[in-house]
Order: C-alpha cells, then structure tokens, then sequence
C-alpha cells in the first residue's frame, strides 16, 4: 500500500499538480480508509505519513488525519469510490477561476472526461458544505473542480484517481495554450460536451 | 486603551487595604499581560528572601489582552506567584469563565498580598472588591464552597476557591476555578491558603471592546475557517477530549507507566478517549468562548463529575498501572473536589508504590492496586497518615525514604504524560523548563508527534534546541495574550498578532510576539537564578538520561540530554552556565542589575 501512495504522491508532485505541502489521497477498507497524513509531502510519502481510522467513526488517529477527511469520507459514504486523489493542478485551477465549467478541447479529454463541474463554496478547505455537496458530482463525473482551490478525484484504485486529475490537468493546459494563440479553433467537438 | 483595562486591583489582606494601581504602557507592551506581566511583578516584589508560604509571597492574577474577547479560547487567565514545590517562578493558567469576569469586571489583574488573620474571601462585582469573613467556608470542598457563595452572594458569579488541600498546605495544591477547572500545578492552593484566603467570587458586566472590530471579525472570520477545517480541533478534540491522545501515543511508545518504567501500557485502550466516549461519556463541556468544547462531563456508576482530561487519566491510571476506568474518573472528581494537582498527585502515588515495591517504604503500596487509590488522594489533601508526606511531592517524598532515583520531576515538579526517551526534544522542554516537569512550556509533541506544523523526526537531537526555544518563546507569548495552546495546533502566531492588533490597536507583527515571548522566558529564568537556581538543575531523572527504554516503538532509547543542552545554552545567547549574557538582555530590553 505504501508502495502505491508514494509512487502515486511522487508523480503527483512532479506533474506540477501539487505543491509541496498539497493535495491528499486516501483508499477505503471496508468500514475503514488510509488517507495521508495532515501536512505530509505527498512527494516524499513514508509509511508513518498513513494514517488508518474509521469511514464513520473517529478514533485517536483522526488527530493525524488529512484536513480533507471530512470529505474523503462523505465521497465514500456517497459513491462506489474506493480511492480519491485530491489536487491543487495549477491550469485547472486557473481556469475554475474564469469559467462555469471546464469542457475539453482535446479529443483524449472528450474521450475520458467529456466534461469537469466547477462547484464554488465559501470555504473551500475540509468544508462541511463541500462534504455534503461533492459526492453528488461525482456519482456523475469522474472528476470534479473546487473553484479556486483544487480537483477532486474517484477511482477504483488510487491510479485510476490519478489518471483523471493527470487528464484533468493536460485538458486545462491545452485550453489555456489554444486561449494564448488568440486563434480560431477549427473544430468545435467540444461544445456538445457541455451537455455532458 | 483597548483589549486592557489599564487596571490593577491590589488587596493586602494583612492590613484590609484595596487600592487599584495603573501599569505603566511599557509594561504592557513589553509583557502584554498574563504570565508576562505577572513575572515582572514576580520580579519587582516577591525576592529570594521571601518564603513561597510566608505573607511577603504574593498570588499574581492576571488577564490578557485578549481575555473576554471574542477571540476563541481568550476566557483564560493565570496567576503567578513562587511556587512553594519548586522554589521556582511559577505560572499557571485557566479557562471556564472567571478571567473573563475579571477583564469584565473592570480590571486587568488582581494582586493578593499579606495574610489575613482569619479565613477570608474576596467578592468583587464591577470595580467594587470586598474582604469578607469566611469561617463559615473553611473546611468545604470546592463544589460546596462555589454553591455556598453564589447562593449567598447571587448568581452569576464565577468562584475561584481552594479545597481543603489548599487549606492545609499541600504542596501539590491547586485552585479551582467554575468549579473544576484548575490552576493545577506547582502549589498555587497552598500559598492561598497560608494567606488564609479561601476564594475570590467575581462578577463583571463591563463591555471588552476592541480598537478595530472590523478588522477583528475579518481575522476572527480567517481563525475559525482553520478550527473547523483542522481534525484536531474540529473532530478529534471535540469528539473524545484531550484523552483522544492515549492510544496515540500509547502506539508510539511515548505513554509511560508504572512511574516511567514503560513507556506504553497494556491497557491503554481501556482507558483511551474512545472507550471514555462509549463508557461514561455524558456531554461535552468547555470554556469560555471556546469552539473546540474539549472537556466534558463523565459518569460513573457512583457519580458524575468534570474530567478526565488526558494528564489526570494518564497521571492517576497508567503512572500507577491501574487500568480501571471508573477508579480513575472517581480519584480525578475527588481531586478536583479537594484542589488537588492531578499530574502531581498521581506521578506522586506512583513514586511511592515503586519505592514499596522496592521495599524502601512499608506502605502496602503496589502497581495495579486501584483499592487504595481513592483513601490515598483524600489522605493527601488532608495530610492524614503517609499522606502528609506525599503531601510534600514526589521529590520530597523521595529524598526523605532516600529514593530520590524514583522521584520522575523536574525542579520539584512532577512530570506530566510524555516518554522524553521517544521525544527528545520535549526531553529537552522538561529539562529547561522554568517551572519545572511541564509539558506546555514548549510542547515538542507538536512537531515530534503530532506533524504540527510540520513532522520532526522524534528520536533526533539534530535541531531540537532551536525549535524548543522557538515554541518556549511563542508559549509564553500564548499564556500572556492569554489563549489556550490548542489554537496554536489550528493556527499560527501570525493569525495572534493579526488578533492582537485588531484588539488593542497596536501594530503587532508574529516576530514581535517571539521577542516579547523571548523577554519572559530570560526573566524567568533570572528569577530562578536569583533564587539560586543553576544549569545543574536543568536535568532530567536519571532513569530517562540512563535507561533504554525496555520495548516497543521507542525501544532502546534515552534522553540525549547534553548536546541539546549545549546547543540550547547558546542558541539562547546565554553563557556555557546556562546565565543570560548581558548582551542578550538589553537586546530584550531587559534592565536587570
């Protein structure tokens, strides 16, 4: 399990999805879940930075939990997920500043997303309104924006989690490029996806 | 002035005389209030030549900026005097609701000097102090003396008061306050009570403004968004109280048992938060103006009561290897009945069921044996038979049936529930700590256990110096504002000076609040010097500097004491004697001949 959380929180952080300090992951065992450590590099992730403790119930180890929990736990308590990945992509997170809503412009993105909500709350971080109204999103969407704050992911497995915020981020990227060349885009696929 | 009233109340209780006193501003903004401005009081008037029990020692109670705020957790307030179990300075602080009532009732401290001839007690109502005849209190408990008072003084008063432990002079006496929060440690109980003062009742309806509220609620606004968003403030603290701590530390090896002679215990789980949540958990409770509600209200099959907090169950359970949950809760309530310390009393117990064990003293004592713990609690606040000696303290204990090895204190002052083996850096925080075995002068489990702000590897010595000092100095500054440290686990100085800034209207930035925070702890540590203190007595107990602990996590361990040591001399910009160089204390402003 280490093996998977490092890998992953390692190659989150050179993408550029997180920074230093940010983002969480978590799986979920039944009636409990790992989610890393509140303040660990997700870079750098040891196996003392996973912290087990109840889907429901808290116990001691709650005080070492993610500040995102909450939500994390709502996600499971929601959906079928069984590994979140949450991210702070930077063109993503750009773009859930000026948009309502991200659609791609990609032909893998149109494939794999189709469409990612941007969602805004007045506090964004381990937010009770973001638990409650989250895991609605993503019974529907694979991956979903927090505006301005960062993305949250679902997945059978911690990899799957990945791959949608790792897609998430290259869509961002290719629509800010093709905003930057000031250029018309010759195929417009993309608008139907905002039916998605 | 906003945030301070600009008030002192002195009450000489040999002569009868109340007058209030103005501080000049520098006073205030060189020690902000609380501890800081109660240690240069401490300083000025209380010198060597005075004994903690005698007339000249005074009882220094004081309130912060912040206190009655409506900043989370500022309801606090401290009272310093020279500890009559240590010699030392000592401070101690308290939530529940009397700071606030103080600050409300138009003053920024309270000075007790003297010694009245009689039991008295003092009753203060917005600006108006009294000295009333308390015989008829003598002898009461502390539920019975705060219900007395109100019934005959009217509601809404807050009481804080001393049990018979204080009354007798029991050197690990505490005072009480709203009825069981406690100004525990050192032996605050016995220096009110050789001032024959059994309690001070206070009500307050004056408002606490701020110079900015706009730029307050912002700030405040910014605060709790981190409290609600942090699990140790928003879940783990409020769901299972500071016992939340047990099994977590308990899995890291860092819960000593049987008088530190292991570092976990077999059955902590019995004992842990969860379990105190599922057994004999009745409702939360907490202080003033506090979002986090840690303490809470507990019942077993013979009664209900306050507690235990997490220093009180590991302290009166695991310290003396009883792991029966009712026993402990039912020793804490009666702790806080007598006014009693919990840590002190507990790790003193313990000291003492080791030296049986090891045929040093003939108590019939032994580990585990939960049957004698209550009969021992109330012989110590009444000083009746072996209690009249462990009345005295662990180390006294000790000394006198000569194991003094067995003692586990610092200065004097017993200590509380941390193997430094497996956290070396609160190793060091003990060691240096200026009012003896406490944990909330640095507390080093922050960064050593818990990732605040970020995770230190524990068993290194490797910068621990610098970041003791870095939060002896940030602590201090907290107990003068004065907030609770657990606000300190959700948000950073940065968010106090911002805080502080809005209230009182003086610009203050985080760096101002290590230099004022750095300003105390050097006093302090003057103050212990002039009373003959040496870096000797920056030590720890032999077992933790000689004895590896046996098994688990941090098996194999000891406090590497002396290179932290020596980095923390100098980093302090003190002399390779632990002295602060004159150099360094006019840097802080500090004019000492």
């Amino acid at each position: 399990m280490h093996r998977e959380f490092s890998q992953i929180g390692r190659d989150l952080f050179h993408q550029g999805l997180n920074s230093s300090h940010s983002g969480n992951m978590s799986i979920r065992l039944g009636d409990r879940l790992v989610i890393t450590r509140r303040g660990s590099m997700l870079g750098r992730l040891k196996e003392s930075d996973l912290i087990e403790t109840g889907l429901d119930k808290n116990d001691s180890h709650i005080t070492l939990a993610s500040t995102e929990i909450g939500v994390h736990r709502s996600i499971y308590k929601n959906t079928s997920a069984l590994a979140i990945v949450h991210a702070h992509p930077v063109y993503a997170t750009a773009l859930s500043l000026v948009d309502e809503e991200i659609i791609p412009i990609d032909s893998e993105g149109q494939y794999m997303l189709h469409k990612i909500p941007i969602l805004s709350f007045e506090h964004t971080v381990g937010s009770e309104e973001v638990a409650r109204v989250l895991p609605e999103y993503l019974k529907e969407y694979k991956v979903v924006m927090i505006r301005g704050h960062g993305s949250f992911a679902t997945g059978q497995l911690i990899e799957e989690a990945y791959q949608w915020t790792s897609s998430l981020e290259n869509i961002s990227k290719i629509i800010y490029l093709t905003r930057t060349l000031q250029g018309d885009i010759k195929e417009k696929k993309s608008e139907k996806y905002g039916q998605w | 002035m906003n945030g301070w009233t600009g008030k002192i109340l002195r009450i000489n209780l040999s002569d009868s005389t109340i007058s209030v006193e103005k501080p000049d501003q520098e006073s205030y903004l060189h020690f902000l209030g609380g501890r800081g401005l109660g240690a240069e009081y401490l300083w000025k008037e209380v010198g060597p030549e005075v004994k903690p029990l005698s007339q000249e020692n005074k009882l220094i109670f004081m309130t912060g900026p912040l206190t009655g705020t409506k900043v989370p957790t500022s309801g606090r307030f401290s009272v310093t005097s020279k500890s009559p179990l240590t010699g030392t300075i000592l401070d101690s602080n308290s939530g529940g609701l009397w700071g606030a009532r103080l600050k409300k009732a138009g003053y920024d401290g309270l000075i007790i000097e003297g010694k009245a001839e009689k039991p008295v007690y003092i009753v203060i109502n917005d600006k108006e102090a009294h000295i009333k005849e308390a015989g008829w209190l003598w002898g009461k408990n502390v539920p019975e003396t705060t219900e007395m008072i109100v019934s005959r003084e009217g509601n809404g008063y807050s009481v804080a008061c001393i049990g018979p432990a204080g009354e007798n002079l029991v050197k690990i006496s505490g005072i009480m306050n709203d009825q069981s929060r406690a100004l525990g440690r050192g032996g605050l109980g016995a220096v009110m009570g050789s001032k024959n003062l059994k309690a001070i009742a206070l009500r307050g309806s004056l408002p606490v403004k701020a110079a900015d509220e706009d730029k307050l609620n912002f700030v405040l606004y910014e605060t709790n968004k981190w409290i609600k968003a942090n699990p140790i403030t928003s879940q783990g603290l409020p769901e299972f109280g500071t016992p939340v701590l047990v099994n977590l530390f308990n899995e890291s090896g860092i819960f000593p048992s049987y008088n530190f002679q292991e570092s976990q215990f077999e059955d902590a789980d019995s004992i842990s938060g969860e379990t105190i949540t599922e057994k004999i958990f009745v409702k939360k409770s907490g202080c003033y103006g506090c979002p986090v509600q840690c303490s809470r209200v507990t019942r077993t099959k013979a009664e209900e009561g306050e507690g235990p907090e997490y220093e009180s169950l590991w302290a009166l359970g695991p310290q003396c290897g009883i792991s029966d949950l009712e026993v402990i809760a039912e020793a804490n309530y009666l702790c806080n009945r007598l006014g009693l310390d919990t840590i002190s009393t507990g790790v003193t117990i313990g000291c003492a069921m080791e030296m049986a064990e090891n045929n040093m003293v003939d108590l019939g004592l032994k580990f585990g044996d939960a049957s004698l713990l209550k009969g021992l609690v109330e012989d110590i606040a009444y000083r009746q038979g072996i209690g009249d000696d462990l009345a005295e303290g662990s180390k006294s204990f000790a000394a006198k049936y000569g194991g003094e090895q067995y003692a586990m204190q610092v200065k004097g002052l017993e200590l509380p529930a941390y193997d430094p083996r497996g956290v070396q850096g609160m190793g060091l925080g003990f060691a240096t700590s200026n009012r003896g075995g406490c944990h909330l002068r640095a507390y080093m489990v922050g960064p050593e256990i818990l990732g605040v702000p970020k995770m230190v590897d524990r068993f290194s010595t490797s910068g621990k110096a610098g970041l003791t000092i870095f939060y002896q100095n940030i602590n201090a500054a907290m107990d003068s504002l004065i907030i609770c440290r657990f606000i300190g686990l959700a948000v950073s100085e940065e968010y106090f000076a911002r805080l502080l800034t809005a209230v009182t209207g003086h610009q203050y930035q985080p760096q101002d609040l290590h230099v004022i925070g750095e300003r105390i702890w050097n006093l302090e540590r003057l103050y212990n010097l002039r009373e003959g203190f040496t870096q000797l007595d920056d030590t720890l107990p032999e077992r933790l500097l000689k004895e590896p602990i046996k098994k688990g996590p941090s098996g194999g361990h000891v406090v590497n004491l002396s290179p932290m040591l020596t980095d923390y001399y100098r980093f302090r910009g003190w002399d390779s004697q632990g002295v602060p160089v004159s150099r360094k204390l006019t840097e802080l402003g500090l004019e000492v001949k």
